[in-house]
């Protein structure tokens, strides 16, 4: 168990600035969630906390310890990789054990390791199978396995579910979760999925193009995106989004005054109105729409709309009873709308 | 009936394709198993078929022959030993360019590849001349340096295709858990490249056990040639014992013959693609 920090780090490949100064403070036990379109650096971030690139500028330290120069193999963390990259000529058992074997650790003490991991995952009648002869999510408990055998410091995850089918990785998902529970091992998760990142992280840190945009709770990001950027990333179906003008506590945009709650815009500033799809009501009065598209998908239905020449996504709760073609009204949540400066994309 | 018209198509060009091959080894076979004066008969299967060359040769009783055990072994020591280096200097350089990605390996590699430019016979004689100057000539090591020389580039370069589509992650696994480069040599690259690294091997050893100009070249002595230099003796004579000639050539095609059969699945895996199922 170990806290992590990251101060003013950089990475240039070359010419190309990959980061530009990221700082990041990790608490001991914390599960934390880089989460960013692909190119970000999320992945580079983390792959220079396991020592596999070099650091172009700042310090990264393992509990208080500048681990710059250490070796990765001296930093006392594991990583699972996306591929698994398990050893394809080892048996399962030889896979988790490799590290201890490297230490010329007891053989004893070896065996005690895996068969506890293998009983923590569940892999006690696959220790002497191949990899080949496993299935994606046995592999990626084995993978897993072999990350907790060291009983590291810290673990690593380089998007390890994104080669597994959307059933395996919710189920996996779950046990990754359940298994930092557990063992209350400081986590560093790459991903980018924000449903994976949610769901998972004690706190996300959303990057973009090399910044950290907002670092927070789940909820705090999905209930104040500091930017627009934030805000369109993070929540599914993503958040409507169009321009408009500040006037007398609403927005005007689109033909119609759309609400906002408690803000300080100024009369006449172009501003961007955000509002979630689930934060929009269906029924009564309010602004006309068009319905264009309906997903139903049980619990809750999807329906594209049109307003004013623009689509709107609104999500509600149980069956809707239209069709393509139909007009409805609308009403956003005035305390849900986000108000973003036209021009920074910063929230106001 | 198309798919049959088309695989009636491939067997009649495979029949004369099989029968060109064939008909010279038949050849070799049908004078091996022929008395001295029947030899040159003309006929499809002699008419006392007989195993007396194979009898003189294994006791070396014949002027050309009084060697031949020595000479077989000459050639063995050789063909293994170039094998062996070769497969050593080539995984090594291979492991360093395509994993360890050490500057420059790229170009040495090329340069490497670059000596194929100039045909081999044209490197024979200032190979001479360097074996001369460190005291090599007429040892076994003259020719096996030799034939390191010639094959290692190819095998470079082959084992290095074949390392670069191991997946780059099981280095960086292995290094997290705790490995050292060697380490990882050993314990991850080695195993995962056997199936090229024995194509690898095999290709090294029958470049040797079938050289004929450097050997001939090189090594000078009845007691340090191989049995491929000493079957060119054979000819040297007006009158050549072809019926010794031939026996002799078939035995010298066997273990080549064995190590083919033996390793056909890598040979055909690890040379035309260098792929690795990890």
């Amino acid at each position: 168990m170990a806290s992590v920090s990251f101060k003013d780090i950089k990475k240039d490949f070359g010419k190309t600035k990959v980061l530009h100064g990221i700082s990041l403070e990790i608490s001991d036990g914390e599960f934390m969630v880089l989460v960013g379109p692909s190119g970000c650096g999320k992945s580079t971030l983390l792959r220079m906390l396991a020592g596999l690139e070099d650091i172009s500028g700042g310090t990264i330290a393992i509990d208080a310890r500048v681990v710059n120069d250490v070796d990765s193999k001296d930093r006392d963390i594991a990583m699972v990789f996306q591929s698994y990259a398990l050893y394809p000529h080892m048996t399962v058992r030889d896979n988790m054990g490799f590290s201890l074997k490297l230490r010329k650790e007891n053989p004893k003490l070896i065996e005690d390791r895996v068969a506890n991991a293998a009983r923590i995952l569940n892999l006690q009648n696959f220790l002497e199978r191949h990899p080949r002869e496993l299935s994606g999510g046995q592999r990626q408990r084995v993978a897993m396995g072999r990350a907790i055998v060291r009983d590291p410091k810290v673990f690593l995850f380089d998007e390890p579910l994104s080669n597994l089918d959307a059933k395996l990785r919710v189920a996996m998902r779950a046990e990754i979760k359940a298994l930092h529970q557990r063992l209350k091992t400081t986590t560093v998760y790459v991903t980018h999925d924000q449903v994976e990142a949610m769901t998972m992280a004690d706190r996300i840190a959303v990057m973009n193009d090399g910044r950290i945009e907002q670092l927070g709770e789940p909820l705090e990001l999905y209930d104040r995106p500091v930017n627009l950027f934030v805000a369109q990333f993070i929540g599914s179906p993503a958040m409507n989004v169009f321009d408009g003008i500040f006037k007398n506590n609403a927005v005007e945009a689109l033909g119609h005054m759309w609400p906002v709650g408690a803000s300080a815009g100024v009369n006449g500033q172009t501003v961007k109105y955000g509002v979630r799809p689930e934060h929009i009501d269906i029924g009564g009065g309010g602004i006309a729409a068009e319905v264009v598209v309906i997903e139903p998908m049980g619990a809750e239905t999807e329906l594209l709309l049109q307003v004013g020449g623009q689509s709107l996504t609104v999500t509600t709760h149980g069956r809707a009873s239209y069709g393509p073609g139909d007009k409805i009204h609308i009403s956003p949540q005035a305390q849900h709308a986000h108000l973003f400066d036209a021009a920074s994309g910063m929230r106001i | 009936m198309k798919k049959y018209s088309k695989d009636a198509l491939l067997v009649l060009m495979a029949i004369p394709i099989l029968l060109w091959t064939l008909i010279p080894i038949y050849h070799i076979f049908l004078f091996a198993i022929s008395s001295k004066d029947s030899a040159f008969s003309g006929a499809l299967w002699p008419d006392k078929p007989t195993f007396r060359n194979f009898e003189t040769i294994a006791l070396q009783h014949h002027f050309y022959l009084h060697h031949f055990w020595i000479q077989i072994w000459n050639s063995l020591w050789i063909a293994v030993a170039a094998g062996v280096i070769t497969l050593a200097v080539a995984a090594c350089a291979a492991f360093a360019i395509s994993r360890l990605k050490v500057k420059g390996g790229r170009t040495v590699m090329n340069l490497a590849l670059f000596t194929y430019f100039i045909p081999a016979a044209f490197l024979a004689i200032p190979m001479y001349k360097a074996m001369g100057m460190y005291g090599l000539l007429n040892s076994r090591w003259s020719l096996v340096l030799a034939m390191v020389t010639l094959a290692a580039p190819y095998a470079i370069w082959v084992l290095k295709q074949a390392s670069d589509k191991l997946p780059f992650e099981l280095d960086e696994a292995a290094r997290i858990d705790g490995a050292t480069p060697l380490q990882i040599f050993r314990l991850v690259y080695i195993p995962l490249m056997t199936p090229s690294l024995v194509a690898i091997g095999t290709y090294a050893l029958l470049l040797a056990w079938n050289e004929y100009l450097y050997g001939y070249l090189l090594l000078s002595h009845e007691r340090t040639i191989t049995l491929a230099v000493a079957l060119g003796h054979f000819i040297a004579a007006d009158d050549s014992p072809w019926e010794l000639l031939m026996a002799t050539g078939l035995v010298y095609a066997l273990p080549p013959a064995a190590i083919y059969y033996a390793f056909r699945r890598y040979m055909v895996a690890g040379l035309t693609s260098g792929a690795v199922k990890a």
